[in-house]
C-alpha cells in the first residue's frame, strides 16, 4: 500500500493557483536547518511575489500574519491544513526580501511593513514613462493624483506614491522626468527622450 | 630400403617444400574462414540494421519492448544501451546512447532540482513520476529498470548517484553521503506514515529511548536536511516531515 502524503496544487477564491508546497505542513515553520530554510524563504518569496501581482497588492505588513479576514488570508494561511504562518516567521521572510532588493521597509526605519517589488522600480519607471507616451501626456503637468487614479484605469492604478516617486527619480535621470510643485502637491512633467 | 622422407639433403628440401604447402594451405583455409567470419558478420551487422531501423521506435517508446529487446541482448551479451562509448556503432544504430544520456540528463535534472527539499534522496516511485512528466507525452513511458540502467551510466561521472533499498522501497540518493542506521530506520517508519514523523511514534515503533530517537530526528533536520520541522501539528506539537516521502506536484 502506497501511504504517500500527497501534496497539489489549488486554486484560491480569488483565481490564484497555489503551489503544492503551500499544502506541506512544514512549510510554516520557520526551519532550523540553513539549507532547507533558504529554499524555504525563496518559496515563499515568490509566492508572496506572485500572489501580490495577481492581486495588485503593494504592501505586507507583519500584522497580516496576526489578524485573519485581509487581503493576505489565502496565503498566510491553509485552512485545508490548519496551519499559518505566524508573525516571527513573516517577519524573517520579509527582512528576507528586503535584503534581496525584492521589498523594501516602507516608511523606512520600521521593519512591520513593506512595500513589495513585484515589479523593480526600474521596471514601474518604464511603465510609467510609456503609459504617458501612450496616452498623450508627455510635456504636460500631472499630478500624482492623475497617475495614481486615472479616468481609465492604468497599470498605475493605485501605485502606493512612494515607489512612483522612485520610479519618476528613475527617469530624472536620463531627463525624462521633472518634478514640479503643483497647487495641491507634487506633480510631474515626462519628457520623450532615448532610453 | 625405400623410405618416404628419403634421406639426406634431398630429403630436407621435400620436408621443406611440404611445410610450404602447408602453411600455404592453412592461410588459405584460415584466410577462407575469415572471409567467411566477415560476410557473416556483415549479414549479422545488416540485419541487426534492420532489426534497428524497424524497432528503434518502439524500444525508445514501449518500456515492455524495451525490457524484452534488454533480455535478448544480455542473453546474447551485447550491452546496446551502455551508451555510445561501450555500446559503439550499435548504440549509434538503434539511437539508445542518445536515449540514455537524454534520460541520464532527466535524471539528473529531478535529483538536482529536487535536492534542497529532499536532502538528495528521492523515492524511486517519485524520481520515475516526476521525470516521466519532464519528458511529457512525446517521451515515451519510462520504468524503474531504464532508471537503474541510467543511473549505472552515470556511474563514471563519479556524481554518486545511487541505489538504495530502504525499508522495502527503492530510493535514489544523489548526494555522497553515508546514511546510518537508525535514519534509515526513521526514513522507512516516514515512508509508511505518509512523510511525517514524531518522536513517540518513532520510540513506539522502535523501542529506542528518548534520546536516541530525539537524536536521530534532530540530525536529520539539522545535519542532513532530510527531515523539514512543523511545530504547528494539532496531536504532538511538534512534527518532523520527510520530503523524500512525500509526493510533489510540482
Amino acid at each position: 500500500m502506497t501511504n504517500v502524503m500527497s501534496l497539489s496544487t489549488h486554486t484560491t477564491a480569488s483565481g490564484f493557483l497555489l503551489p503544492s508546497i503551500h499544502s506541506a505542513p512544514p512549510f510554516f515553520t520557520q526551519q532550523p536547518n540553513p539549507g532547507t530554510q533558504a529554499i524555504a524563504i525563496e518559496q515563499w518569496t515568490r509566492l508572496i511575489l506572485t500572489y501580490a501581482r495577481h492581486r495588485r497588492l503593494f504592501v505586507l505588513r507583519v500584522e497580516d500574519a496576526e489578524t485573519t479576514g485581509n487581503d493576505w488570508d489565502e496565503i498566510l494561511r491553509n485552512e485545508r491544513i490548519n496551519r499559518k504562518l505566524l508573525p516571527p516567521y513573516l517577519s524573517h521572510i520579509l527582512s528576507a526580501m528586503v535584503a534581496k532588493d525584492l521589498a523594501v521597509y516602507e516608511p523606512p526605519r520600521q521593519t512591520r511593513s513593506v512595500l513589495l517589488y513585484w515589479r523593480s522600480p526600474d521596471e514601474w519607471a518604464e511603465t510609467l514613462h510609456s503609459w504617458a507616451t501612450a496616452t498623450g501626456q508627455l510635456n504636460t503637468i500631472l499630478t500624482f493624483y492623475d497617475i495614481t487614479d486615472p479616468p481609465i484605469e492604468s497599470e498605475l492604478t493605485g501605485i502606493p506614491i512612494p515607489l512612483l516617486r522612485k520610479a519618476i527619480s528613475i527617469l530624472g535621470k536620463t531627463g525624462r522626468a521633472q518634478m514640479i510643485g503643483v497647487a495641491d502637491g507634487e506633480g510631474v512633467r515626462l519628457f520623450a527622450g532615448g532610453r | 630400403m625405400h623410405r618416404r622422407g628419403g634421406v639426406g639433403l634431398a630429403a630436407f628440401d621435400r620436408q621443406e617444400q611440404s611445410n610450404r604447402s602447408f602453411a600455404e594451405l592453412s592461410s588459405a583455409l584460415s584466410r577462407s574462414q575469415v572471409e567467411h567470419l566477415h560476410s557473416q558478420l556483415n549479414q549479422f551487422r545488416t540485419a541487426l540494421a534492420r532489426f534497428a531501423s524497424t524497432h528503434r521506435d518502439s524500444i525508445r517508446s514501449d518500456p515492455n519492448f524495451r525490457h524484452a529487446f534488454q533480455q535478448m541482448c544480455s542473453s546474447i551479451g551485447v550491452d546496446p544501451l551502455a551508451g555510445p562509448r561501450k555500446g559503439g556503432w550499435w548504440a549509434e544504430m538503434l539511437g539508445m546512447g542518445d536515449w540514455q544520456y537524454e534520460l541520464g540528463v532527466q535524471i539528473v535534472d529531478v535529483c538536482v532540482s529536487t535536492r534542497e527539499r529532499n536532502g538528495g534522496l528521492i523515492e524511486m516511485s517519485e524520481l520515475v513520476r516526476l521525470v516521466s512528466k519532464l519528458r511529457g507525452v512525446t517521451g515515451g513511458g519510462i520504468t524503474e529498470e531504464d532508471v537503474v540502467r541510467s543511473i549505472k551510466t552515470l556511474e563514471p561521472l563519479g556524481a554518486g548517484y545511487q541505489v538504495v533499498e530502504i525499508g522495502s522501497r527503492k530510493m535514489v540518493r544523489s548526494v555522497v553521503k553515508e546514511l546510518d542506521e537508525d535514519q534509515s530506520v526513521v526514513l522507512a517508519i516516514a515512508q509508511s506514515e505518509g512523510g511525517r514523523i514524531v518522536e513517540d511514534i518513532l520510540i513506539h515503533r522502535t523501542g529506542w529511548t528518548r534520546e536516541r530517537a530525539r537524536a536521530a530526528l534532530e540530525n536529520m533536520v539539522h545535519r542532513d536536511g532530510l527531515c523539514w520541522l512543523d511545530d504547528q501539528d494539532e496531536q504532538y506539537g511538534r512534527a518532523y516531515w520527510v520530503p523524500s516521502a512525500m509526493q510533489w506536484d510540482l
